[in-house]
């Protein structure tokens, strides 16, 4: 930010002209994105409710190929990861980064929506692939393999102006966390992305390590990509929310840096005691119990950050929908290093945990904080306010209990499972006790997915009326007390 | 950091190494991989390990309806799980092996473009099945009505796989024995398609935990063959 000598009012008069126009300049590609994202979202929160039914009740809406488990499972966490998560995830990057480096997107905005509706088409054409029997069969690669390349030249489109607009702002003085963030999911996802598919489609048979590179790309992309951009939003809406500076640089760039150099490392651990020579699950164990440092660093940064200004999480959606998405990152955390470990992961190994764990990593932790930024962003992007405080509660709350009810039946179904799997009494026994055991977590999540896709459904309402311009006309921003309205007015107070 | 190259330098150098380490060299690596030859006198076997392919068309079955979501094909150590003192999980169908049945190598799955490791374990483990497989009729009965074995089975029907016909003559040899609430209408018969013969045959194929090479006390303990 430039400081002249003049008077303050103009100097915020200026800030506030530079910030609109900074907007204006992403204001197109950025509601594309959020707005298909929330339909993908939808879409795969419905897709949840069906495969957990499937899951339990196999004929419920007949023996139709299309819908049987194995290919709607797959459908549901494709449209998710790229249908929701790496779209909203763009979205909620382009944004951030033109805002903090300061930088207009200049020009080639054209080139973004191509890239976008690409992007929407690949992910169109992918799951109605898995549907109609296209389905490779490897976790979040189930897409048939010429998917892939469209997908990769659309999202190198948004992340190369990123880029620019991060070399461009680079100072040697002083750093800024969530660019860091940003920058390295923009690079990081390519690189993952395309190893796991050229190693995956285009290389002459790869075998059990295949699976292994599978396993390696799930977690990668889950550390590499879903988890910078949400720490990288978390780092620039906390303080922007509380109007508290980050409390500590050091812990920030330990936390950025232990991130960027062992998440690489991990994933082979979830074959452990398989075919993969022995050091690989080894080392990913390592690194998946190692990864609990950034997890803390990173924690008690945030936790400092808000640290006495806990009372805005009631009354701003973005810092509520950021803290509680922050508060999923260590539980996602100790989850992964719970089936990393080789005491423990033995039992959570092959069970419902590791549905959870995707699902805390990419719906409680990344999604919450998306929902935070998108809180954020859609109202200067729109120039109007949210329409709804119940809305916005529906939202939050629905998709909370949801999320939790996901994740702890996940995982308790996992300890479950992974006891009925190892149990020397089981070992002349067959499946009946597991399936029985298993079913009503079954039934609780199919529960829970449709909870969140009640939740889901009036936020993707609330999101296309404010993209069509009919929210609330107003200077206030729209937060969760009404009695607290004059108090706190933390949106106003940091344009 | 002090500058924009060394921020760079140091991101690619952070992720480049385990890349590399990981992924790139093991993959490379994998490309030698070859067959090995018994020894004769040493594993009192012929031909090579490992000997047979897995049925590839029924592979690609086997992908496209999601079978890995609830079965896995990979048999773990004994400090590691129950895996291979499971009943009928290896070569051996006894009550009570005299060894368990031995966890899975890299060259396990050499013939096959990708391993089917496994998502979750809803269902039993794949890894044998050809040794503990019923006859083909009664794996058809399995795929097209698993009720009908189990009533407590949340294993999709997997209907589309065959054909309900109206019965020409006499019921076709092929047709599958349906009783009770899955049998067809008096006068019809239900047939595998080509896709299911496929399938079947894949599972019939999956057996690797033939002897390795060069490990003598497991030869010791694989009983002869069936």
């Amino acid at each position: 930010m430039q400081t002249t000598h003049s008077s303050a009012d103009t100097d915020l008069h200026t800030d506030n002209l530079r910030r609109a126009a900074i907007d204006k300049s992403v204001k197109g590609p950025v509601l594309f994105l959020f707005l298909n994202g929330a339909f993908w979202l939808m879409a795969s929160t419905i897709l949840g409710v069906l495969a957990a039914l499937k899951l339990f009740a196999p004929s419920f809406l007949g023996d139709c190929p299309i819908l049987q488990y194995g290919r709607l499972q797959p459908t549901h966490i494709n449209a998710l990861v790229y249908g929701w998560g790496i779209q909203a995830g763009l979205g909620v990057m382009l944004w951030i980064m033109a805002r903090r480096s300061g930088q207009e997107l200049k020009n080639g905005k054209s080139l973004l929506y191509v890239a976008g509706l690409f992007w929407n088409i690949a992910v169109t054409l992918g799951l109605l692939s898995i549907l109609f029997g296209g389905n490779t069969s490897m976790e979040w690669l189930e897409m048939p393999k010429w998917i892939w390349p469209i997908m990769l030249v659309a999202f190198l489109c948004f992340a190369w102006p990123m880029a620019t607009m991060f070399g461009r702002a680079f100072r040697p003085e002083g750093f800024m966390i969530s660019t860091w963030y940003i920058l390295g999911a923009c690079f990081w996802f390519p690189w993952i992305f395309v190893t796991a598919n050229v190693a995956l489609h285009c290389l002459p048979a790869l075998g059990a390590l295949g699976a292994g590179i599978n396993a390696w790309y799930v977690h990668s992309v889950i550390l590499l990509f879903f988890t910078p951009v949400a720490i990288g939003s978390a780092y620039y809406f906390i303080p922007k929310v509380t109007g508290q500076p980050i409390a500590s640089s050091q812990l920030a760039q330990l936390g950025f840096w232990s991130l960027a150099s062992l998440s690489g490392w991990t994933g082979m651990q979830h074959f452990m005691g398989g075919p993969l020579p022995a050091w690989m699950p080894a080392v990913g164990a390592l690194t998946g119990v190692l990864l609990l440092v950034p997890v803390g660093v990173v924690g008690l940064n945030h936790h400092l950050t808000t640290l006495g200004k806990h009372d805005l999480v009631a009354t701003s959606p973005t810092l509520r929908f950021t803290f509680l998405g922050a508060l999923f990152y260590p539980v996602s955390g100790i989850m992964l290093a719970l089936m990393s470990a080789f005491s423990t992961g033995a039992t959570l190994q092959f069970t419902n945990a590791w549905y959870g764990f995707q699902i805390v990593a990419v719906y409680g932790f990344f999604s919450m904080c998306v929902f935070g930024a998108i809180y954020y962003i859609v109202p200067r992007l729109t120039g109007c306010e949210w329409l709804s405080v119940r809305l916005i509660r529906n939202h939050f709350w629905f998709s909370t209990y949801g999320i939790a009810v996901v994740v702890v039946t996940s995982l308790v179904a996992g300890v479950q499972q992974g006891g009925d799997l190892n149990h020397p009494e089981m070992w002349d026994q067959d499946f009946m006790q597991l399936v029985l055991n298993t079913r009503p977590y079954i039934v609780a999540r199919a529960i829970a997915w449709a909870m969140i896709t009640w939740s889901n459904v009036w936020f993707l309402i609330h999101l296309i009326l404010m993209v069509a311009g009919l929210g609330r006309r107003s200077s206030a921003p729209t937060l969760l007390h009404h009695d607290h309205e004059d108090a706190a007015h933390p949106h106003g107070a940091h344009a | 950091m002090s500058n924009f190259r060394t921020f760079i330098l140091t991101l690619i150098a952070s992720f480049g190494l385990p890349w590399l380490c990981l992924i790139i060299i093991p993959a490379i690596k994998y490309q030698a991989l070859t067959p090995v030859a018994y020894d004769k006198d040493k594993d009192g076997l012929d031909g090579y390990y490992p000997p047979a392919p897995i049925n590839r068309q029924g592979q690609i079955i086997y992908a496209r309806e999601g079978c890995v979501q609830c079965h896995t094909q990979m048999i773990r150590p004994p400090q590691l799980a129950l895996d291979g003192w499971r009943k009928g999980w290896g070569q051996d169908q006894e009550a009570r092996p005299a060894a368990p049945t031995r966890s899975n190598t890299l060259l396990d799955y050499l013939s096959e473009p990708y391993a089917f490791l496994g998502v979750q374990r809803i269902g039993p483990d794949l890894t044998n099945y050809g040794w503990r497989a019923p006859s083909r009729g009664a794996l058809h009965l399995i795929l097209y009505a698993p009720r009908s074995i189990h009533d407590w089975s949340t294993m999709p029907a997997f209907k589309s796989l065959y054909i309900e016909r109206k019965a020409q003559g006499p019921v076709a040899e092929e047709a599958l024995k349906l009783t009770g609430k899955s049998a067809p209408k008096a006068g019809y018969e239900v047939v595998p398609t080509a896709e299911a013969e496929a399938l079947v045959d894949y599972l019939l194929s999956l057996k690797k935990d033939y002897p390795i090479p060069g490990a003598t006390a497991a030869v010791a303990a694989t009983p002869a063959k069936k």
